[in-house]
Formats: structure tokens, sequence, C-alpha cells
């Protein structure tokens, strides 16, 4: 009997957490507080245009000498024949 | 100087723009200071900046090849246009790949048709041209001819960006280094800025010999093939 009751206790308490966890996350939406992952969104997204620019430079820098090298193999290629 | 000079040249001085790729990406990650109000998006700069310095350079010594191969009608004059222009368009895409980026957390917007932006998306499309104009006629000379008339015009616009952000109210900042009083920057962004400027002018003029060497060797493989047929 004690042991379904303290089962039965958890399970309320657990939903009874449960609800206030959704009424306080709705709460927020409808004030229109920022939630932690959109925060850490806004904080992280200047760091991902940072990212995305240096990595262009790379890409686009390795794609010319890539593009060159290949241009210099194939007219090498053409000396041969 | 021979092909073979003009690789182990381009060699030297891609290997020396590489090693000064990595140092560059250091200094703008781990020394140069924040700066204060746009925050680690200015870092950007570092990138951009020297990108759009090296698409000027790029344009303006295909504009004096250009001129020079119009009044000498050396082939040797279009070939080094033709490869200026090449990397323009390239360090070109850079400026308006990189700068949206930034703007985009500056301004709030990854493009704004004011004159600098609108001015830079023309000399892109003026390299472009450049290239298009050039195979798009039967005669190749003549292509080559209209070319250079198109590097030469294209020229003419490197004032116009440069002038842009003074003479319009603009999105864009003002030159903070080429200007009458002197640069505005704090000495470690200067450097910074300097340096990223060093290493992507070495990078253009390293390729440049590389890609001068392959269109030396195309000439040289064509008139073969003709002097044998």
């Amino acid at each position: 009997m004690i042991m379904k009751n303290t089962v039965f206790r958890s399970l309320i308490l657990s939903l009874a957490g449960l609800v206030v966890t959704a009424a306080v996350t709705l709460a927020q939406e409808a004030s229109g507080v920022p939630q932690a992952n959109r925060l850490a969104e806004q904080n992280l997204r200047p760091y991902w245009h940072v990212f995305a620019a240096y990595s262009l430079v790379i890409i686009m820098i390795g794609g010319w000498a890539i593009s060159i090298a290949r241009r210099l193999r194939a007219i090498e290629d053409r000396w041969v024949d | 100087m021979t092909t073979a000079g003009m690789r182990r040249g381009g060699t030297v001085l891609t290997v020396l723009g590489l090693a000064g790729l990595i140092v560059l990406y250091w200094m703008c990650f781990f020394w140069v200071s924040t700066e204060v109000n746009q925050g680690v998006v200015q870092r950007i700069f570092y990138v951009h900046v020297p990108a759009a310095w090296t698409s000027f350079l790029a344009i303006g010594f295909a504009a004096v090849a250009s001129a020079m191969y119009l009044w000498l009608r050396d082939d040797r004059l279009d070939r080094a246009a033709l490869c200026a222009i090449e990397g323009g368009l390239v360090f070109a895409t850079l400026v308006l790949t990189t700068g949206p980026l930034w703007g985009k957390i500056a301004w709030g917007t990854y493009w704004t048709w004011e004159p600098r932006l609108t001015l830079t998306l023309l000399l892109w499309f003026i390299f472009f041209g450049y290239i298009m104009v050039r195979n798009s006629t039967e005669d190749p000379e003549k292509g080559k001819r209209f070319a250079a008339v198109v590097a030469i015009i294209g020229a003419m616009d490197i004032p116009f960006i440069h002038l842009s952000v003074v003479w319009f109210r603009s999105l864009h900042p003002e030159p903070v280094v080429a200007k009458p009083d002197g640069p505005t920057l704090p000495g470690d962004m200067l450097a910074t800025l300097l340096f990223g400027v060093l290493v992507f002018s070495l990078l253009f003029f390293g390729f440049f010999l590389f890609r001068y060497a392959v269109e030396a060797l195309r000439a040289e493989a064509d008139l073969r093939a003709r002097s044998a047929t």
C-alpha cells in the first residue's frame, strides 16, 4: 500500500512538473521573452558568418589553384602527345 | 621570363602567400582586438578589404596591359590581361560573398542597392564580361581587341567605387585607411589589414604567374600544331 502511494505521488509530481514547465514555456512564448536556445542562436550567428567568410576565402583560392593545376596538366599532356 | 621561370616564381610567391594566409588567420582569430561596436563579425573586414584591394589591383593591371596591347599588339600583353582578369574575378567574387555575410549582421540585410555595392557588382560583371567578350567572337584577334577595351573601361569603375561612399549617403562605411588625413584604425587592426593586403597580393601574383605559364604553353602548343599541319 505504501509502495503504491509513493509511485502515485511521484507520478502526480512529475505530471505537475510537466504542466508547470509547459505553462512557463507557453507564457514565455506569449510574452516574447527570449528563450535560451534562441539567445544562443542570436549570439552564435556572427561567429557562423565569420566562419563562412573565412571558409569561402579558402574554397575560392583552393578552387582557383585546382583549376590552374588541371589546365597546366592538360597542356603538359598535350605537349607530351 | 621562360615558362619554367614563371612556374618557379609562381611557386615561391604562392608558398609565401599560403604561409602568410595561415599567419593572417592566426592574427584574425587570436591576435587582433575585437571591435567594440560590431563585435566579432567585424573580423570579416580582414579578408573582405584585402580581396577588394586585390580585385582593384587586378583590373588596374589588366587595363594597363590591355592599353599596351592595343598600342603594341603584343600577344604577351593580352595574355597578361586575361590572367589578371581571371584573378580579379576570383577576388571580386570573394568581395561580393564576404560583404553580405558581414552586412547581414551589421546592417540586418545581405544586400542593398546602395552605390558602393552596386558599383562593385558592376565590376564583377566587367570581369565576367571581359571573358565572355573575348570568347564570343569568331575572329580571336577581334575578341582580344574588344576585351582590351572592356578592361580599360572597367578600370574607370575603381575611382567611383572608392569615392561613392564619400559622394553619396550610404550604408557602407567610409574609407578608414586610404583617406587624406591618414588611417583612423587602431594599430593592431591596421597591421592585420595591411598584412592581409600583402598576403592576398602575393597569392594573386603567384597564381597569376602560374596562369600566365599555362597561357604561354597553350600559345606555343597551338603554334606548333599549326606549323605541323
